[in-house]
Parts: structure tokens; sequence; C-alpha cells
């Protein structure tokens, strides 16, 4: 009891004082830290000026813009724009090839940094290795108007090797280009040549993190490497792969899109334009500012739902998520 | 013979030699021991048996047959591995399987070689869960049973139990030592740790820089260390050493060191040998302490005294070297304090040359 009584009598006062309050907190941390703050000041500042501060902008979305009034005197309009959007069909059209694109890049580009990771770790030779590597990370480094370029002349009907190479087994040239039917393969094509190199370094690093201990232990047990790439290896990355896969997923909508601007062309708008294209088309192009930004405003929603889905799944299946 | 042979066993990496031509025979059933410090070459001798490593020159035989050149898998070894080499995406069952999987054996059999395996290591309850969700002992034991169900020739084992804490590594040593009874296969099992070679082996090799210092039974290396580097090796704590010089005294020959003096065996290598340098090997455990107000033939500084239970450690300085003494503690524990020094039987006094630290030969110790 009087150790009770004695708690009881001091007085909760001097302990408030002596406190120091959230303020003086946050002053004494910046002024220990300052340092640290200075540098991540550039990035605060680029994000508040280049993604925040437009943000304002995307009002126009639901009102009548014109550049004249301006985004505050230009009257609002309610879903108008949206209602106009999902009337159209070049809209939807381009809605489907987004997700159709998205999906075949998903299913035909995913496995291959995989495939290319187990290769590289087969590889014996050290030089050999290097060499490779170094010629499929190449293409990441290359503008992609480059790359564009390489393309288009790498399947133009007259010069391009692939036509000549068509012509020599006999075959008739291909206007690829201009073949809706061909757009689709040529650009997922070339975003695997592009990426898929540079993009087996995650799962490079993955594999590089099992212990050389498990193949030891497989090769006195008997295992062969084909045998020791599917039991040990490709169970051990698993957990990147499916991290991989999820954020592939909530990045769908995100078509890699000036690639698709520097190749495609009307003929083949039917498969080549996304939401990205008709944005840029209706937006800056055709001057309808408010239809791009309802537009652009659509595709972010979606891909925000994705992300958090996307990210919410990873932390329930893989106890590893983005945040 | 059956069992494992190495004639002159060589490793050379690139221009570096650092096993340098390694003799061994391990018997059939034999539980063989190798141990030296960190960097002697034991893993990389071991690896070469197994097959992981390259045999650079020499010859291997297993069970009669040449396996220089014949890929691990071949050879009908297990080895079992320090930090366990559980696959942590298999469940304990799966994981002792994994060697009978790879060699497609039946299904059923299989699984009744695990059954039989987990039940011998204490798993059963555990097949299901992955090595994450299991203590180091219990991963051990799961180590040992992928090496076991596999019923190979020779277990290899490397370091085993040195990430177990000391009261786990006790308990897990007195398990190997029982299943190798139990199986019986030849076995060459790798540690630095001296204590532990004592317990398991049959036979222990001592190792130094790439080189078999000595091959003996546990006891022998004890009694008969073949020179001052097993002397310093083996037993816990190890032989004490002093640099003395020899004298002929009336009574044969005596070490004489930092004023002190010793009356040793008469060897023939000490008759006539006045003014040679050798090396005393004294046991901590065969020294006899003397008292405050007894004589002592030779006197030391006491520095501290650990006390063990039914032992004590005297940590004592002598010419200012270390000089360790193991004694009762007697029911008397004061009179701890007032060691002074101590008497040894000159037949237990081990003399080592002075340059080569070779023992003298005629001392050997039954
Ligand atoms: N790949 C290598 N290239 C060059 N030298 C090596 C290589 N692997 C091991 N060595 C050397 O070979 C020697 C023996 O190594 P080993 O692993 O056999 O030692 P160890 O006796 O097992 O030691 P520890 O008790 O620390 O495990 C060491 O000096 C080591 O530096
Ligand atoms: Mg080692």
């Amino acid at each position: 009891m009087a150790e009770l009584d004695r708690t009881a009598e001091a007085e909760p006062a001097t302990y408030t004082i002596n406190q120091p309050t959230r303020m003086e907190r946050i002053i004494d941390h910046l002024k220990a830290d300052w340092q640290i703050y200075l540098l991540l000041a550039p990035t605060v500042i680029w994000m508040l000026l280049f993604l925040y501060k437009p943000m304002y902008g995307l009002q126009i979305a639901f009102k009548d813009y014109s550049v004249f009034r301006g985004i505050a005197a230009s009257p609002w309009v309610g879903f108008e724009h949206f209602e106009t959007l999902f009337t159209n069909d070049q809209f939807i059209r381009a809605i489907r090839n987004t997700v159709t694109i998205s999906a075949l890049g998903l299913f035909f580009g995913f496995p291959v940094p995989i495939l290319l990771a187990l290769m590289f770790n087969e590889v014996l030779s050290q030089t050999y290795k290097k060499v490779t590597q170094t010629i499929v990370y190449l293409p990441h480094f290359i503008s992609s108007v480059i790359i564009a370029g390489i393309v288009i002349t790498a399947f133009s009907p007259s010069a391009g090797i692939v036509n000549s190479l068509l012509n020599w087994l006999g075959l008739d040239s291909i206007y690829f280009l201009t073949r809706p039917e061909w757009f689709r393969p040529i650009f997922i094509g070339t975003g695997i040549w592009q990426e898929a190199g540079f993009s087996s370094i995650v799962y490079l690093a993955a594999i590089s993190g099992v212990s050389p201990t498990l193949y030891e232990s497989a090769v006195v047990d008997g295992a062969s490497r084909w045998q020791m790439m599917w039991k040990i290896t490709l169970p051990s990355i698993l957990p990147t792969i499916i991290i991989m896969l999820i954020i592939r997923i909530g990045n769908i909508l995100e078509v890699s899109f000036e690639m698709i601007i520097l190749l495609y062309q009307p003929a083949t708008y039917e498969t080549a334009d996304v939401v990205n294209t008709f944005i840029y088309r209706q937006g800056l192009q055709g001057g309808q500012y408010d239809l791009a930004a309802a537009a652009g405003l659509f595709n972010a929603v979606v891909a925000f739902i994705l992300v958090m889905s996307a990210n919410s799944i990873s932390k329930r299946f893989s106890r590893t998520s983005l945040w | 013979m059956p069992g494992v042979r190495l004639r002159n066993i060589v490793k050379r990496y690139g221009a570096a030699q650092v096993v340098h031509g390694i003799d061994l025979d391990v018997a059939e059933k034999e539980f063989v021991v190798l141990v030296g410090p960190s960097g002697c070459g034991k893993s990389t001798t071991l690896r070469m048996i197994a097959g992981l490593e390259e045999i650079s020159d020499g010859l291997l035989e297993i069970d009669d047959r040449q396996v220089n050149r014949v890929a691990p898998k071949d050879r009908d070894v297990a080895m079992v591995f320090q930090n366990y080499a559980l696959y942590p995406h298999l469940n304990v069952a799966e994981n002792i399987a994994f060697g009978l999987r790879i060699r497609k054996e039946p299904k059923e059999k299989i699984a009744a070689a695990v059954e039989e395996v987990a039940g011998i290591l204490g798993l059963t309850e555990y097949l299901e869960r992955k090595p994450a969700d299991l203590s180091g002992g219990q991963r051990q034991r799961v180590a040992m049973g992928r090496a076991i169900v596999r019923d190979p020739k020779v277990f290899l084992f490397d370091e085993p139990l040195s990430n177990l804490d000391a009261k786990l590594r006790t308990q897990m040593r007195a398990e190997i030592k029982r299943l190798h009874r139990r199986l019986g296969v030849t076995s060459v099992y790798v540690t630095h740790d001296q204590v532990e070679a004592m317990t398991l082996a049959d036979r222990i090799v001592v190792m130094s820089d790439g080189r078999i210092e000595q091959i003996g039974t546990p006891m022998d290396l004890f009694l008969n260390p073949a020179n001052t580097f097993v002397a310093s090796f083996i037993g816990s704590p190890p032989m004490n050493q002093i640099s003395a010089i020899i004298r002929s005294g009336d009574s044969g020959p005596v070490a004489e060191f930092g004023g002190q003096s010793l009356p040793l065996a008469p060897l023939k290598d000490l008759v006539g040998a006045d003014g040679r340098h050798v090396i005393l090997g004294l046991r901590p455990e065969f020294v006899d302490v003397t008292h405050k107000g007894e004589d002592a033939q030779v006197s030391v500084d006491i520095d501290l005294v650990e006390t063990l239970g039914s032992e004590a450690l005297v940590h004592a300085s002598l010419n200012g070297d270390p000089f360790v003494i193991k004694t009762e503690t007697g029911t008397d524990v004061t009179l701890l304090d007032k060691i002074n020094g101590f008497n040894i039987d000159p037949a237990k006094i081990k003399v080592f040359d002075g340059e080569t630290g070779v023992v003298l030969p005629g001392q050997e110790l039954k």
C-alpha cells in the first residue's frame, strides 16, 4: 500500500515538463540529420513539381475545358467525358488492345528472363558467360527510338533482313509493319529483345543467393545438372518469380507507349492502339484535353487498383510486398 | 582392403599446393576423425574423397576400386555438411527422400526407408515440417537422415556439429557414436574440435598445413604424441611445453630451465647429451601439486584458479610462460589457494627435440 501511495503522490507535472513536445522532437531530429534530408530534397521537389502539381489539372476530366478560359473558369460537366469515352468504339478498342498486348507480353515475355538466368547459371566458361550477358543486356541501354529504327529497318519490305531472308527462301515479301496481324508479335518480340536480358539480372541475383552446399549435397546424392535446375534452382527462386509476376500484373496497363508510337501507323491501329496512345492522339494531337484527361484518369485508377490488389495478394501469399 | 585408401593424395589450386600427399587407410566400419587447425586441409581432403574436389595427384580407392575419376554419385558415399544443406522448399520427409528420388527408386521403397530412418533419428513427428520450422538439432538430424537413408559404403562428415550450441553438440556427439555402432558404416569425420575427435574416433588423424602429423587411437595420441604439434592439439587443456637444456645428473639426465630442474627418464638419446636443447611436455593431468610448506620439484606462480566442480584448473606461470595444472578439487577447497609448485613422475614427462619438435624415441606409454 505504501508503495502505491508514493506513486500516486509523485507529481505527474514534472514528468510532462521534461518530455519534449512533438515539434521539439522533429526539430531535434532535423538538426541531427539535416544532411540526409538535404539529399532527399531534390526528389521531393521534383515529385511535387512534376507529379503532384499537375494533378490540379486532373479536374478538367470533369469540365468542359477550353484553353482560353483556363482550368478554373471552365464549367463543370460531371461524367460527360467518361460517357463519351465509353461510347467511343476507338476507346473500347484501345482498352481491349491494352489488355491483349499486355497479357500476351506477360505470357511470352515473362518466362524469358527466367530461362535466360537459368541458362547463364549453367554456363561454365566465365569469358563466354560475360560476353553473352553483355550481348543480351545491351539492348536495354539503347534508346527506344534507335531500337524502333532497327526494328523498322529489319522488317522493311525492300531492304529489311527479314524479307531478304523470306525472299531467299522463295517466299514473298510481307509488309510487316502495315499488317495489323503482325503488329503484336513484332511489338512483343521487340520488348523481349530489349528487356529480357536486363530483367534476368533479378533472377541471377536470386540464383546466386542459393547456398552452394545445396548443389554439392545434391551432387553427392547423384543429381544431374538438369535435376538440380528443376529441384533446387527453380524452387529456390520461386518466391522471386512470384513477386515479379505480381508486379507485372499490377502494371498490366502500362504498355510501353513510346515504342507503340514509334512502331504503329494508322493501318495497324486496329491491333496497336492502346489507351495511352489514344490519349496522346486525342489530347495532344486532337486538342481534346478534357477527354484525354478523362481517359488518363480512368487508366490511372485501374492501374492503382491493380497495383494495390497485387500488393495485398503478394503480402498474403509470399509474405513479401512492395510496402 | 574394403574401406577407403588414400595414397599420396595431393591437392593444388593453381600453383598453390594445399594438401601435400596424404596417406591414410580407413578400415571397413572404422570411424576415422580428421582433426587440425583451421585451414589445414581437412575439408579439402574430405571433399576429394567425396568427389567434390578434383584430386591433383595420388590414388584414392573406395572398396578396392580406384575412384579418382569416378563421379561423386557413383562413389557410393554420403556427406553431411556443416550447414546441413537442407532444401528449404522441401519438408523433412522429402529432404530425407531426396537422394532416393533422384535415383528413381520405387515409391514404396522410398516411403519405407524414410519411415525407418525417421524412426531411428526420432524425426517421425516432424516429417511434414519445413526445415525453417525445425530447431538446429532437428535440422542436424534431418541432414544425417539424408545420408543414412542412402545406405552408402562411406559416410563423410564435414564439421556437422559446429553450428550447434555446446550442450546439443555433446548430445548429438553421443547420438552419432550410437548410430555408428548400430549401422557400422565406414566413416570419415572432419572437425577442429579435439574433444569431438577424442570421443568419436576409432582413430584420429591430426593434420597441420596439409600434412598428417600423426595417426592413432585417441588414447595413443593423448599418451604418445609424436611431436609438439600433436601434443599442443590433443587434450584439454593441452600439454604444457617447457623449453629446457639437458645436463647429466648423478642418477641420470636432468632438464634445466630458468634455474629449476627436473630429473628425466634415462632415455638413450639423453645419455651424454649435455647442453642439448629439448622441449619437455607435461600433461596438466600428470603433475602432482604441492602446497605451501611442502617440497616441490618445480615451483610456479599461481595466476588464477578455475574450479570446475570435482576438478580445478590452475593457471600458473613458469619462467613467464603459462603453465596449466589440472587437479582434483578435493574436500578442502582452500588448499587450491596454497599451491606453490608440483612434482612429476619422470616417466610421465615427454621429451621432444628442441629443434624439430619430434618426440625422442623410447618413451611410449601404454
Ligand atoms: N578454391 C581455393 N583456391 C585456393 N586455395 C584454397 C581454395 N579452397 C581452399 N583453399 C585453401 O586450402 C587450404 C585448406 O582449406 P580447407 O577448407 O581444407 O581447410 P579446413 O582444414 O577444412 O579448415 P576449417 O577448419 O577452417 O574448415 C586453406 O589454406 C585454404 O585457403
Ligand atoms: Mg573445413
